[in-house]
């Protein structure tokens, strides 16, 4: 059941950013919807298990995008260890720091591309649109991202999903 | 200390990694998987979309149709008459060849593909579509539309290829002014232009002047259009142009394409 619903949601979700996201003008500059997914499953999911799922997405948002082989499965993979390493210290049922955790994996994940952009690409010049694209990127996580990590995190509620052991809150849903 | 010496080192990795994959555009390997796991439902998707689209404009949204109609019957009169001037120049152009001796000009098979899917991110500009391998496709191969350069294929699986769009950061095309024959090389920019850049300023460039493909890249057949200079840019001191085109191609609404083939795949094409 908890592997359908976890396959099912992240298949969704690659789908809606790759075939339906495009062609809605005003949704052009959505970040990437699988960010609150990969910090929902580093949650939820015990580690044996939510390691691989994360560098499995990462591996299918490259071969997905023209990016630099690896960026995805680099930056889920820190994104991971980061939520692990918070949740050690910190209430996840704290909602204003899931929304932070959301803009903040935004932002890293453009700051990286554009990293990589400057320093490793031979041109080494950013893109005109750098400015315009982050700033949308950045307004779209602070408006829905939480929403929308929180909507993830009712739906497990609702499916009845465990909460890992090994995470501090065993009731931390909220 | 084991726990920071394991980050150090982890991190060292994943950079040497992304700065290797990113210069040589490599996947060691493992480029088609995605494609081949993911793609079957964005083809789904997608034309369940395009059928359910294609109802409403077909059926409930006609009103300008008849105006539309109209239009295109004079048009298309205009155009007949400009196709019988180009027959009889094409008859000519035959005729001297042959008086010449020249090498008829290869006529190239294309296959046509449907675009399933578009790049998750809002950094890069690729698509999906959905001919692969089995069609013939190979990395490398140019993608067009009747109207200018889309891109070309950067990963080919089975049934589904990844192509870099022409607007893409990392796509080069080398180009000429078809008026004055100066020659630069078509650089991605954004989502509705491309930089014409190495175009010494001894030439004669203007604004509204034709782009199109030199055929010296080895990638896009000499001739194939790309886009119209949209503005040029002489402030500085510099011995080149900055040029500004703006593509023949809208980016935004690719649905079909038209991929390329070299000779020995269109056998293939040919037998499928």
């Amino acid at each position: 059941m908890r592997y359908g619903f976890y396959i099912g949601t992240c298949l969704l979700l690659l789908i809606v950013q790759t075939t339906i996201l495009p062609y809605i003008p005003v949704l052009r500059g959505m970040y990437d919807l699988l960010i609150p997914f990969v910090i929902f499953i580093s949650i939820c999911l015990p580690m044996r298990e939510s390691l691989p799922f994360v560098l499995i997405l990462g591996l299918i948002m490259d071969n997905l995008s023209g990016s630099p082989f690896g960026l995805y499965m680099t930056f889920y993979l820190w994104l991971f260890i980061g939520v692990r390493f918070i949740i050690r210290f910190l209430r996840v049922s704290n909602r204003f720091l899931l929304s932070a955790v959301v803009v903040i994996a935004v932002l890293i994940e453009n700051l990286l591309t554009i990293a990589i952009f400057a320093f490793f690409r031979p041109a080494g010049q950013l893109p005109a649109d750098t400015f315009l694209v982050l700033t949308q990127q950045f307004l779209w996580a602070i408006v829905t991202g939480p929403l929308f990590l929180l909507f993830l995190l009712a739906l497990a509620k609702r499916f009845n999903i465990q909460w890992d052991g090994a995470a501090p809150q065993p009731n931390a849903y909220g | 200390m084991v726990l920071i010496v394991g980050v150090i080192i982890l991190i060292t990795v994943n950079v040497i990694l992304l700065s290797f994959s990113s210069k040589s555009q490599s996947t060691f390997g493992l480029g088609r998987v995605g494609l081949s796991l993911v793609s079957p439902f964005q083809e789904l998707v997608t034309r369940s979309i395009r059928f359910a689209r294609d109802i409403w404009e077909r059926y409930f949204f006609l009103v300008a149709v008849a105006h539309e109609n109209e239009n295109l019957k004079k048009s298309l009169n205009q155009f007949i008459g400009k196709s019988n001037q180009w027959h009889e120049i094409e008859l000519a152009n035959s005729r001297l060849r042959d008086l010449l001796k020249f090498q008829k000009a290869p006529t190239n098979q294309v296959v046509a593909a449907e675009v399933i899917g578009k790049d998750p991110s809002g950094w890069f500009k690729t698509i999906i579509i959905d001919k692969g391998k089995t069609d013939g496709l190979q990395k490398g191969l140019p993608v067009v539309l009747p109207t200018g350069i889309v891109g070309q294929v950067i990963e080919a699986a089975g049934h589904y290829s990844k192509v870099m769009l022409l607007i893409d950061r990392n796509s080069a095309v080398d180009a000429l002014a078809q008026r004055s024959r100066a020659r630069g090389i078509i650089k991605g920019e954004s989502a509705d232009q491309c930089r014409f850049e190495f175009v010494l300023r001894k030439h004669d460039v203007q604004i509204g002047d034709t782009v199109i493909a030199s055929g010296l890249d080895g990638v896009y057949p000499k001739g194939l259009r790309i886009g119209r200079v949209s503005d040029i840019n002489q402030r500085n001191s510099d011995i080149f142009y900055e040029i500004t085109v703006a593509p023949f191609v809208d980016y935004e609404k690719l649905e079909e394409v038209l991929v390329i083939l070299p000779p020995q795949s269109q056998d293939l094409a040919n037998k499928k």
